[in-house]
């Protein structure tokens, strides 16, 4: 006859299984990204690196066809947006034309030939991360190709974020929209300065620590301020404007702004060979 | 080496591939279907609370090497889900198909919370955020899809440690 009995093993695997884990943590807290955790997490990011690059050259299209079946809606409202949008285009070609000619103009005279002399490594992007775990994306460059923790990421129009782990052949970008961001900004029109604090992915920066009596203009373009200690080359365009207010009383200003690349959508971004702190 | 190490091993590397290479493209409201989570939750289903434990922590191991939070807590927060998922499933009698599906729903909502929650408490404090439930039940509700499959994955690969121990 079977008897019941319970036993007390599964509790002490649990035990196991917690202590382990607590004990891996501390390795990894005390060593602080340098740590053995890191080597092996280094090593086994880079071990992964090739087989990782061959199942994206075989999967992708797999991705893609989720991808357009999962947003089959989205891709629906934004043909019929764009439709209309290029209507719009069509009636204000001209004063596009003008429009640009004076953006050009305002571009070159706030000096936002960003890249400017400063070496860059070309990077693509293999992998964004997901939504839990903050706003950062892994490139396929890293420690070899002379990437370096703290360099400033940019692609065609601007600011991506800055990098913040690498490994021998991959690095990890923190966006500029992951609320650990924050990114010292100067407003061209004024010169004042503020930071540009993120908040999330496929939101707007926050500008903090801009005066109420400051003027902030609608579509002003934000670039790095390359103040004395900053993170960033000065000069390189981070967000648009959005909208500016100022509370009566209110200390600073509640500035919104959209950053100038669309971080949903990279693909390739350079990581510029920059450590002038 | 026991045959079910042996597949286990295999397993968490072919999860590790198949989450970092397809299921990173599968976005609905920016987050994946999370298969190593998923891997613990069944070995719960599948092997009890101290198999589950087991199957969770060494899943949760393979998640760390490729994660950017601290290392060890998805090993801890994965192996307390496959006991946990173990422990409930000892009081269920598996009539009903829907109950694994349920349960990988709910354990892997529980899993992505208790993992913003731990994380937050070793300074991870942006895992804690407004919008983590929503995103936590869309983890859960894409994991429910996978179920099916995954558990019967892991029943395979603890029946290799049965038949091991059948033939010592």
């Amino acid at each position: 006859m079977a008897v019941y009995r319970r036993s007390s093993r599964p509790r002490f695997t649990l035990l196991l299984v917690v202590l382990t884990s607590i004990t891996l943590l501390t390795l990894d807290q005390r060593g602080s990204g340098f740590g053995v955790m890191a080597t092996v997490r280094d090593a086994a990011r880079d071990a992964f690196a090739p087989v990782q690059d061959a199942a994206d050259a075989v999967f992708e299209p797999v991705g893609d066809f989720f991808q357009g079946a999962l947003h089959y809606g989205d891709v629906e409202a934004e043909n019929e947006r764009l439709r209309t949008q290029l209507a719009e285009q069509d009636r204000t070609v001209l004063a596009a034309r003008d429009s640009d000619r004076e953006r050009r103009a305002l571009l070159d005279q706030q000096d936002l030939d960003f890249a400017g002399d400063i070496p860059a490594v070309a990077s693509r992007v293999v992998q964004m991360s997901d939504a839990r775990f903050g706003q950062t994306i892994q490139l396929d460059r890293g420690r070899d190709a002379g990437v370096a923790p703290g360099m400033p990421v940019v692609a065609g129009r601007g600011l991506v974020g800055r990098v913040v782990d690498v490994s021998a052949r991959r690095s990890t970008v923190l966006l500029v929209t992951d609320p650990a961001s924050s990114v010292g900004v100067r407003f061209p029109l004024s010169g004042d300065v503020g930071v540009a604090a993120g908040r999330g992915r496929g939101s707007t920066v926050r500008v903090d620590l801009v005066e109420p009596d400051s003027v902030v203009a609608r579509g002003e373009i934000l670039v790095t301020s390359g103040l004395d200690q900053s993170a960033f080359p000065a000069g390189i365009p981070v967000a648009q404007v959005r909208a500016a207010t100022a509370a009566t009383g209110a200390l600073q200003q509640d500035v919104t702004a959209e950053p100038v690349v669309d971080l949903e959508g990279l693909r390739v971004v350079k990581v510029l060979q920059w450590s002038g702190r | 080496m026991s045959r079910g190490v042996v597949r286990l091993s295999m397993v968490l590397v072919a999860a590790l591939v198949a989450q970092h290479s397809v299921l990173v493209n599968i976005r609905v409201a920016g987050v994946s279907p999370d298969l190593l989570l998923l891997v613990a939750v069944a070995g719960g289903i599948a092997g009890g609370r101290e198999r589950g434990a087991v199957v969770g922590f060494a899943a949760g191991l393979a998640a760390d090497l490729l994660a950017q939070t601290p290392f060890g807590l998805s090993s801890l927060t994965f192996g307390l889900v496959g006991y946990g998922v173990g422990t409930l499933q000892a009081g269920v009698i598996r009539l009903a198909w829907w109950i694994p599906l349920a349960t990988g729903l709910a354990a892997s909502t529980a899993g992505v919370l208790l993992y913003a929650l731990l994380g937050s408490l070793l300074g991870q404090a942006h895992l804690l955020r407004p919008e983590l439930v929503g995103l936590a039940a869309v983890v859960g509700t894409l994991n429910a899809v996978l179920v099916p499959v995954v558990v019967r994955v892991v029943f395979w690969v603890l029946s290799g440690e049965r038949e091991h121990a059948f033939a010592r």
